[in-house]
């Protein structure tokens, strides 16, 4: 270390690691046969986009409990747009994701007033709120039992889709880590730290508490017209409470302190299920002793644990 | 007139913080806010920087009312301040902390943060490269890579101050500059703030120690939310209302 910069960027390590996965995941489907797997492949990249644009808010110290309400902003705009109104999916995906991001900025303002638990709190209402929404509208949403019919993004085969879900990861992720790491992401750090000290220097809260809400939001609704159109049939279980703490836990489990942690987490989370099929009633047990674990010995979560392993190995040596 | 306060009061509920508060700082001066604790001097501060709303009276800054404008507008307006509890950015670096707070000037528009453009490079280069002169003058290089909160207090203190200039202020507010500090350390600072001063900002400070009235040009001295005395360090020595509120009033009998 030479030149010492005050916020760091990308080390190249870090960048080769990325890379490397992304390159091992884009020569997978060679070895996959079943589309199962793919399915199951699939559904990982969109929780990690959901689950980490949930840490783009954390990282202002909000943590959202209406991810998945917001994600059913999108995937339920770009269901009606392109079932009742023929618009293409590729079209109204991308507008699915803005009427999220709008939506996000509109309650954006009243909810930046409020932080932390209180945030949580109202976040909850909200993501539970707009799930009726839906109901209202249920004629063309299919009330409870769901909205089929939803025109899908490929008529082939499921690597297509394999593909293409696993490029908006990495677009949406591209997108978190600049917003993350220019200074638009050191403010809401700083936000995080200490509001009057940021404000004493001029940094605007609502300002860059907005600005999170929307971009966060712009992904996860990304991410939910993707899902709909990949799955053709959306309902509310998808979007409920449930699926909301599902991104949290995701989040606390693989490290809400970096960038790699929500990605990490959902993978995890989601290949081990997948070792125990027979016992999937128990998995949300095995969540909450996961979430004990963390919680009692690796606060910092699975990255965590890697940098303890990390630092103990260079003590033994 | 750089600042001009007049008739500054705030009741919070049935208690009187501030009454009828007067204040003018010339452009250049150090001036010096004292009084007993509980008088009232952070709240002054909170007023002007609008971290709290008045209930009355007028803050001028540069001949224009800044009254019930958010912190980070006054802050842009050229305020700058220290916390006398001195709240940090914790969990950043002592670099990290004074280039996080380079937010005013040089301003990079969002997008080109975003998309990492040349300008945004530039500004971020410039901002380093500022930070650690800052750092240089404050005695802080040697610890800039360790975290703020592990920091001892004295150097907490200067690292506020660090924070407050990087906001380019025309005025610093600083709040208790000298406490928790050493002997050594009292000195120190009380030569950064001099230099601070020969740079050409004008600062308004709070303190305790008694030693900073010797470097302070003008003081004003509250008590109980009322202005009760003002001028040289001289004058207030034979003013009895100051030394009642200070010392009590048996010392003046005796």
């Amino acid at each position: 270390m030479t030149e010492q910069k005050g916020f760091p960027t990308i080390a190249k390590t870090q960048a080769v690691i990325y890379l490397a996965v992304i390159v091992v995941l884009a020569i997978l489907p060679i070895f996959i046969k079943s589309p199962y797997t793919y399915h199951i492949f699939i559904l990982t990249f969109v929780y990690i986009i959901a689950t980490s644009s949930l840490r783009t808010l954390a990282i202002s110290g909000q943590v959202s409990m209406a991810h998945a309400g917001f994600m059913s902003i999108g995937a339920y705009t770009s269901a009606v747009l392109a079932r009742y109104l023929g618009w293409s999916p590729w079209l109204s995906m991308p507008v699915g994701a803005l009427a999220t991001m709008l939506v996000a900025v509109l309650v954006g303002f009243p909810f930046s007033r409020v932080r932390a638990i209180y945030f949580s709190m109202v976040s909850l209402f909200f993501g539970i709120g707009i799930l009726s929404i839906n109901s209202i509208f249920g004629k063309y949403t299919g009330h409870i039992n769901g909205m089929i019919g939803i025109p899908p993004l490929f008529v082939g085969s499921r690597m297509q889709y394999y593909f293409f879900f696993l490029g908006l990861m990495v677009f949406c992720l591209i997108i978190l880590w600049r917003f993350e790491t220019c200074r638009i992401g050191i403010c809401l750090k700083a936000i995080d730290q200490s509001h009057e000290v940021a404000a004493s220097v001029g940094i605007s809260e609502t300002k860059f508490r907005v600005l999170a809400m929307g971009v966060s939001c712009f992904v996860v609704g990304l991410a939910g017209a993707a899902y709909a159109h990949y799955n053709m049939v959306i309902s509310y279980s998808s979007f409920n409470l449930i699926a909301s703490i599902d991104m949290l836990v995701y989040m606390l489990i693989g490290g809400i302190g970096s960038f790699a942690g929500p990605i990490i987490g959902t993978a995890v989370l989601f290949i081990i299920p997948e070792l125990f099929r027979q016992l999937k009633e128990y998995t949300p047990f095995l969540y909450a002793g996961i979430l004990l674990l963390v919680v009692f010995v690796m606060p910092n979560g699975l990255v965590g644990l890697m940098d303890q392993i990390r630092d103990l190995v260079k003590k033994e040596k | 007139m750089l600042l001009e306060i007049s008739n500054l009061t705030k009741h919070f509920g049935g208690l009187t913080a501030v009454s009828g508060v007067d204040l003018k700082v010339d452009p250049g001066e150090m001036v010096g806010l004292i009084g007993p604790n509980g008088a009232g001097k952070t709240t002054v501060f909170n007023l002007i920087t609008g971290f709290i709303k008045p209930t009355k009276g007028e803050v001028k800054f540069k001949g224009k009312n800044i009254v019930g404008q958010k912190p980070h507008v006054i802050a842009n307006k050229g305020i700058g301040r220290t916390f006398q509890l001195n709240p940090l950015f914790a969990d950043f670096t002592v670099l990290q902390n004074v280039a996080a707070s380079f937010y005013l000037h040089p301003k990079s528009s969002l997008i080109s943060a975003f998309l990492n453009l040349p300008g945004y490079q530039r500004n971020e280069d410039y901002i380093n490269k500022k930070a650690k002169e800052i750092l240089d003058l404050l005695g802080l290089t040697t610890h800039q890579d360790e975290l703020a909160k592990n920091l001892p207090q004295g150097y907490q203190k200067m690292l506020g101050i660090a924070r407050a200039l990087a906001t380019r202020p025309t005025l610093l507010l600083l709040d208790e500059p000298l406490g928790g500090m050493s002997v050594g350390e009292i000195e120190f600072t009380m030569e950064i703030i001099q230099k601070i001063r020969e740079s050409g900002v004008t600062i308004l400070l709070v303190e305790h120690n008694m030693q900073i009235m010797d470097i302070v040009d003008r003081i004003y001295v509250i008590s109980f939310g009322h202005r009760i005395a003002t001028g040289t360090i001289e004058e207030l020595r034979k003013n009895n209302e100051v030394i009642e509120a200070y010392f009590g009033a048996q010392i003046i009998d005796t």
